[in-house]
């Protein structure tokens, strides 16, 4: 069982270690290089050349894992990829907690637990082609299972890929919400916030703005009005305004206002 | 006069139903602009300088009336709230809502004590530019610059603005994936917010 399944770890290995070195080579790469914690490490000259080696070297290791003979190297190689993988992580997670790891994507996303889970997969993955034969052996030996666990296991990694989200979570979570709207059961109520809106564009509240000195006091409704009231000084001393406003159909001329003494001064 | 007889009062001062019986009442003549232009405060303080009539901070302790604040600079402020004083906790409520690590913007009059005279005090308040990134029962979970927010739905106050129209209950619009803007009141030390009023494009 190891046999066919270490062989299956190098198609993965491999997949994923291509992918990572074209996604440094696109147009987009010096971008998501200077955005990335490898521009905290290498500083900002660097950064470009820096994020282009390591693309190189995942291009290489990558090719030479599918390409024959496969080699107990390969293996040492990958582990000691993806174990720098790791401390690279740690060092952003402590140094550029903001930036993103540009690991698999230009997205920038920053790095949290998921990021770390799939570098210890792929991690687990390079220790387990440690001695085993060249995957074709293991295509022809269980071709399904193998394919199953290719599958499976590239999954995991898109699943464990905050950079790939866009891609896959969140045409699925828009799915989810245009078939049926979890927020769609909400009550219909005239909320305070539009007659607000509506009493702040009206000629009476225009009137009278330059007195006001508070946000909004209090609020109530009186059948088909809602009043606001708001604290405000004239020239005879503190007063309340207290505004009305239609709770629905009507223009901004239909708003009220008084201005009404306050019973007793407030205490300073 | 208790606060349902004076919502009575004001109800009948400004819909006029009681008008006779209240003094002073002075409902508003003139609309025009010049009229209000005339009454405006001119600003007392420099573009850039410290407001010495604002505030913002944590409250540390509270007194009678009184909120005790630390600031984001480690000055300490002592804001007086009074019948006359605004309060905004997700929705304009009364001073008791204030609690000890809730933090604040106030806005008043610097008294010669050296305490603030609160005209408005705004608890917790926070404006996001965020992403919805899923939508699911009363909740949303928003994206602010790759840290993770998740803003509670209210039943009853959180509105929508969709494409600058006026505020509607109905959130059945709002599209994950798309960007919005937030005002909410901040869960104090979680990374929560109970939503106020979402604006987005429809």
């Amino acid at each position: 069982m190891i046999e066919w399944f270490a062989g299956a770890q190098q198609l993965v290995l491999a997949g994923v270690l291509v992918w990572a070195g074209t996604v440094k080579f696109r147009a987009t790469a010096p971008e998501a290089a200077r955005r990335s914690a490898l521009r905290k490490l290498v500083g900002e000259r660097r950064v470009v050349t820096a994020y282009r080696a390591v693309g190189t070297a995942e291009l290489t290791l990558g090719a030479l894992l599918l390409a024959p003979p496969m080699l107990v190297i390969e293996s040492y190689a990958a582990v000691a990829l993806f174990t720098g993988m790791l401390g690279y992580l740690v060092y952003a997670k402590r140094k550029a907690p903001e930036s993103g790891c540009g690991c698999l994507g230009d997205k920038q996303t920053p790095i949290r637990g998921r990021a770390f889970a799939r570098t210890a997969v792929l991690l687990a993955a390079a220790l387990a082609t440690l001695g085993a034969a060249w995957w074709p052996a293991a295509l022809a030996d269980r071709p399904l299972a193998t394919v199953a666990v290719l599958v499976a296991e590239a999954a995991l990694v898109v699943a464990l890929s905050p950079e790939l989200d866009h891609r896959w979570l969140l045409p699925l979570r828009r799915w989810r919400v245009r078939v049926r709207h979890p927020l769609a059961t909400g009550p219909t109520v005239v909320p305070l916030e539009s007659s607000v809106q509506r009493l702040q564009k009206s000629d009476a509240y225009r009137s009278v703005a330059g007195l006001l000195r508070s946000d909004l006091l209090d609020w109530w409704e009186e059948g088909e009005w809602r009043l606001l009231t708001y604290a405000a000084t004239t020239s005879d001393g503190q007063v309340t305004a207290v505004f009305a406003v239609p709770l629905r159909d009507h223009g901004p001329a239909d708003v009220r206002v008084a201005l009404v003494p306050d019973p007793e001064p407030a205490p300073a | 006069m208790d606060s349902l007889g004076r919502r009575k009062f004001l109800t009948g001062a400004v819909l006029g139903t009681t008008a006779a019986t209240v003094v002073g009442a002075s409902t508003m003549g003139s609309f025009a602009p010049e009229a209000a232009a005339g009454q405006r405060r001119p600003l007392d303080v420099e573009a850039g300088a410290h407001d010495p009539n604002f505030i913002e901070g944590r409250i540390t302790g509270l007194r009678k009336g009184m909120l005790m604040v630390t600031s984001s600079d480690r000055s300490m402020h002592r804001i007086h709230l009074t019948g006359a004083t605004s309060v905004w906790k997700l929705r304009p409520t009364s001073s008791d809502a204030a609690k000890v690590g809730d933090g604040l913007y106030a806005r008043g009059v610097r008294m010669p004590d050296g305490t603030l005279a609160a005209d408005a005090v705004w608890l917790n308040i926070v404006n996001l530019q965020v992403h919805i990134t899923s939508i699911g029962r009363n909740v949303m979970h928003l994206d602010h610059h790759g840290d993770r927010i998740v803003g509670h739905v209210v039943a009853g106050t959180t509105a929508a603005v969709y494409n600058s129209t006026p505020a509607v209950s109905d959130l059945s619009l709002l599209q994950v994936g798309k960007h919005a803007q937030v005002i909410g009141a901040w869960r104090p030390d979680t990374n929560e917010v109970d939503l106020a009023t979402v604006y987005a494009a429809a």
